[in-house]
């Protein structure tokens, strides 16, 4: 239901709103181009994890220093971050409809989203570079 | 935030009963939805039990029956009564639909009539669609173009007339703006503000497909927005309900995949 609220304001003027934002077509197309990618680089993550099956540390960091299972690490990481962040742009679009808590709120899921994949790529790297000597 | 508890004085509640069956043996239970905005009071579901040998076959012949033979306070809008006016629309035993093309023996049991889903009630089975009928003025449903006004007709190819009426005849042009289809949709229940809905989007795509148009650039701008246009989730809901079998999931689609289209 529209929310009535006290000033006298024509329907039109009331649908028109603020106008178009003039953006939504790269989050569309990028969340279904993540959706896409995501399929190989699960695919890869689910048979590493099965042929990591019981390795030990040492085991495991030496595979995520070579530059083929870091490099698809970091796609994973970011792909998946990106995707859970345009994802839950959509939640909260859809559900919050006070406007002011809602831009709250997306910047803070979009800084926490950021923040988690930087901490990702930087353990990636540093395993990495660290193994790699 | 959404309300997950109803206003006090918005909780349903049990009304008349009106035995109006005259001892036929072909009876049937109509529960139908009553709220006066002049009472201070809750809506209530009135029951009439009425005798169908004595009424028409569609759903809207026994509302009809009601209001002159048993109860004439019960208010709900009609005209045509052949499903092209769109004023008879209402959720018919949880479906929406025109009342005018429902019969009545397709329903098993009662049946439960109430107003259109998540708007405003005026009176009874009357929601107030002055919200969505803005939003349908909003996007310029009239045909807007730069070239000097020809002498004639505007001509059309037979092929460029059927993006317009649709091969089948359920193209985008044979909406009867009932709004069926944003009632059913879950994200226009939650963003009627600003999400344009599937009833006009339809319209909008209408437009756009029209090659007699020439303000398809304007037309994508003023729909370019997370809400206006992208709170559609392919739900499909609208498609379900359009009581004149048109696809308004599949003309969103569309514009969509406009939107892209001028991206690349
Ligand atoms: S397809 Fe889009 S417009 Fe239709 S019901 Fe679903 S969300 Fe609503
Ligand atoms: S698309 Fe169908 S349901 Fe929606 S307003 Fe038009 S006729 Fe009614
Ligand atoms: S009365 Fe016109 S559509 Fe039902």
């Amino acid at each position: 239901m529209v929310k009535s609220n006290n000033s006298i304001q024509s329907d039109l003027g009331k649908a028109k709103g603020l106008g178009s934002a003039h953006t939504g077509t790269h989050h569309w197309l990028m969340q279904r181009v993540t959706a896409v990618a995501s399929v190989p680089l699960v695919f890869w993550v689910v048979y590493s994890i099965f042929k990591l099956q019981g390795a030990d540390y040492a085991a495991f960091t030496t595979w995520l220093a070579s530059p083929v299972n870091a490099v698809l690490s970091i796609l994973f990481v970011l792909n998946s971050f990106y995707h859970a962040m345009l994802g839950n742009q959509v939640i909260i679009e859809d559900y919050i409809s006070c406007r002011w808590f809602r831009m709250t709120k997306l910047i803070g899921m979009k800084l926490f989203f950021i923040a988690l994949g930087v901490a990702c790529i930087f353990s990636i790297l540093k395993i990495s570079f660290a193994g790699g000597m | 935030m959404a309300k997950f508890i109803l206003p006090k004085k918005s909780k349903v509640k049990k009304g008349e009963k009106f035995d109006a069956d005259h001892d036929g043996d072909n009876t049937k239970k109509f529960s139908v939805y009553r709220w006066n905005p002049d009472e201070d009071e809750n809506p209530r579901m009135d029951e009439y039990n009425i005798n169908l040998d004595e009424c028409g076959e569609m759903v809207l012949d026994a509302i009809i029956y009601i209001k002159d033979n048993v109860d004439s306070t019960l208010t709900f809008r009609r005209s045509c009564r052949e499903g092209i006016c769109g004023s008879c629309a209402m959720n018919i035993d949880g479906r929406n639909g025109l009342a005018c093309l429902t019969p009545i023996n397709e329903i098993k049991g009662d049946v439960k009539i109430t107003p259109l889903p998540h708007m405003p009630v005026v009176k009874d089975l009357v929601p107030d669609l002055n919200h969505a009928y803005a939003q349908y003025a909003s996007i310029e449903p009239w045909m807007k173009t730069d070239s000097p006004a020809p002498t004639r007709e505007r001509l059309q190819s037979p092929e460029d007339a059927q993006k317009l009426n649709g091969t089948d005849g359920k193209g985008p042009s044979g909406c009867i703006l009932c709004f069926c289809c944003s009632t059913s949709c879950p994200s226009y229940w939650w963003n009627p503000d600003k999400f344009m809905g599937p009833a006009v989007l339809l319209n909008a795509w209408r437009w756009l497909t029209d090659t007699r148009d020439e303000a398809k650039g304007e037309r994508l701008d003023q729909l370019e927005d997370p809400f206006k246009l992208y709170r559609c989730h392919t739900i499909m809901n609208c498609t379900n309900a359009c009581p004149k079998d048109l696809n308004p999931a599949k003309s969103i689609s569309e514009i969509k995949k406009l939107m892209v289209e001028r991206h690349s």
